[in-house]
């Protein structure tokens, strides 16, 4: 009989790498100064800084909102856009699966020049940055969106359960609904952390379009590196709990059945 | 239960005439089969009488009522998928509850009717399992029981065993035959399998190629095969043109007549067969045998012809390979077709 290898050690190491980075980050955060092998004094000084100042916390607020208002409608709009060409359209899904490799073929800065040219000038709402910022993380994360969502139908083979329902008695709508919907929400979860993940740690387009006008963390951190390093270190520790505590709560609501083995 | 009328119909998938002029018949509380080969049609004409389907043209009467362009949720059709289709995140209990849920029954109603479904099929105990903590054999009872629960007037079966062990497929076999006895709903089988279909039908019809081929009960599909196809696809006959046959009868047949012989009919002796006027007689050689379960089959050559022949596998006499053996078949079993 062979023995099981014991995975542990090699988990732990693995953990180890990944979480090094963020350790050093958060020892400099809180030290002093750094200049010899190991740091001297303990700080909280930084920490004290950022949140107290107004406008950083202005800046994470808006950072929250602008990775989460593109997500929900972009979610929303592949959804029924997948409702359609699943129940009515099916033909339409090859047209689909094109429009949303579209997005990866153009990079972030030629997509946000292209965004202000065309909107700056345009008028309200569309020239307004935070709804030019909104459609622009829109197409960028209409590939994740779109792939999360449609992995999922393909795996749950969604229209045999929709054709299932019917012939219980649901409508097709009541049927998606009620079934597919339910079915697929670990996926769109998975797409929702994704998308927000890129967005929360953008630069590139919010400071081409957002600028001045619409200041989210990643700028106020961009600002922050030219003050102080131990200033930077802290606001990076503090966007990756922000980011943890986000991943937790999209991952909390979990279903008693993702927990069933199979046999 | 309900009689099925169909009536003229056409269906097409893009430029594909897969129904083609199709008139049939289904009496109220009968199981009937649908049988033939992958691609012949059979499943788009359940999908079509389920309401999936929109057909090209043709009328569909079920009860009295023409259900031609009815949704399928306001047919009162039930059916059973392939692929179970059990909805994952929903427990046995809540998959077959959810049928009579829209229907609008009274909660203890409803219970009470999932609970007796939840007997019928014999799954007391796995109420509240998920479909992924079943079986195969188990998840397409808990199928069977959520299109049974809500009594609908007919019940469609679309290959429904076809993706289970051998063993537990006879048993289930059994399980909707006595199903349907009990409950006595019109029952429409899909199936490409033949042994299946002659087990669990009161009436087969032979499907291909869009068409009706042959209708009837298993006993006089099998034995009299009207046609080559359903002569190919029905018995393992051995299928035989006239004049290659005439050789053996020494009659004489027209052009592309063809004679078929099923394989358990042809005997088999080491001795030469007592005369019989009805029969044929001759001999031939033993070119290979094969042992299937309970049934040997030869492969004989006669005359220039390859012939089959099964027999009852009862002994451990067998014929060797190479051995001439003497043949006798009653002439009622050579039918020309």
């Amino acid at each position: 009989m062979t023995e099981k290898p014991n995975s542990k050690p090699i988990i732990l190491l693995i953990c180890f790498y990944l979480i090094l980075p963020i350790l050093m980050t958060f020892i400099y955060s809180i030290c002093m100064e750094w200049r010899d092998i190991l740091p001297h004094g303990l700080t909280f000084r930084y920490y004290i800084e950022i949140f107290t100042d107004m406008e950083f916390l202005i800046a994470i607020v808006r950072t929250i909102i602008i990775s989460v208002v593109p997500v929900v409608i972009c979610t929303v709009t592949v959804l029924l856009a997948m409702y359609v060409i699943l129940l009515y359209l099916p033909g339409l899904d090859k047209y689909m699966q094109i429009l949303t490799m579209i997005p990866y073929s153009i990079q972030g800065v030629i997509l946000s020049i292209g965004v202000l040219s065309l909107y700056a000038n345009a008028p309200m709402p569309l020239s307004n940055r935070f709804v030019m910022l909104t459609g622009t993380y829109c197409i960028i994360i209409l590939p994740y969106i779109y792939r999360g969502i449609k992995n999922c139908m393909t795996t749950i083979n969604a229209k045999n359960l929709i054709e299932s329902a019917q012939i219980l008695g649901a409508s097709k709508a009541y049927a998606f609904f009620s079934i597919i919907i339910p079915n697929i929400l670990s996926g769109i979860k998975v797409s929702l952390m994704l998308s927000m993940a890129i967005i929360f740690g953008d630069f590139v387009v919010v400071n081409i379009i957002g600028g001045n006008y619409y200041q989210t963390v990643q700028i106020y951190l961009y600002r922050a590196l030219f003050r102080s390093g131990q200033l930077s270190s802290a606001i990076i520790v503090v966007l990756f709990l922000i980011t943890m505590a986000l991943s937790a709560g999209v991952y909390a609501y979990k279903k008693p059945h993702h927990d069933q083995e199979e046999i | 239960m309900a009689t099925i009328e169909l009536k003229n119909i056409n269906h097409f998938y893009g430029k594909n005439h897969v129904l083609k002029n199709l008139d049939l018949v289904i009496e109220a509380g009968s199981f009937v089969t649908l049988l033939g080969p992958s691609g012949c049609g059979k499943s788009t004409l359940l999908r079509v009488l389920s309401g999936l389907e929109t057909i090209s043209d043709g009328q569909i009467i079920l009860g009295g009522q023409d259900i031609t362009h009815k949704d399928p949720k306001d047919r009162d059709i039930g059916m059973i998928f392939q692929q179970y289709s059990l909805f994952p995140n929903m427990t046995v209990l809540e998959n077959i509850r959810y049928g009579l849920k829209l229907k609008k029954m009274k909660p203890e109603i409803i219970d009470e009717k999932a609970r007796n479904a939840i007997q019928m099929v014999e799954l007391t105990g796995k109420e509240h399992h998920y479909p992924a903590q079943l079986s195969g054999g188990q998840q397409q009872r808990v199928a069977i029981a959520r299109s049974i629960v809500t009594k609908p007037k007919v019940l469609l079966l679309d290959e429904p065993l076809s993706a289970i062990d051998a063993k537990l497929r006879r048993s289930l076999q059994a399980r909707i035959r006595e199903i349907h006895n009990e409950m006595k709903i019109t029952s429409v089988f899909v199936t490409h399998d033949q042994n299946e279909a002659m087990i669990m039908s009161d009436v087969i019809h032979l499907f291909n190629n869009g068409k009706i081929e042959q209708s009837g009960k298993p006993f006089d599909i099998y034995t009299a095969p009207s046609t080559y196809f359903a002569a190919e696809f029905m018995g393992n006959y051995n299928i035989i043109p006239g004049q290659v046959f005439s050789t053996i009868s020494g009659e004489d047949y027209p052009d592309g007549q063809k004679i078929a012989i099923r394989p358990e009919t042809v005997e088999i002796s080491s001795e030469p067969h007592a005369f019989r006027n009805e029969a044929y007689q001759f001999t031939g050689i033993i070119k290979e045998h094969t042992l299937r379960g309970n049934i040997l089959s030869y492969t004989i050559k006669a005359n220039g012809l390859t012939l089959k022949a099964d027999v009852l596998f009862r002994s451990f006499k067998l014929f060797d390979d190479h051995t001439t053996v003497n043949l006798l078949i009653e002439k009622r079993n050579c039918l020309k077709i």
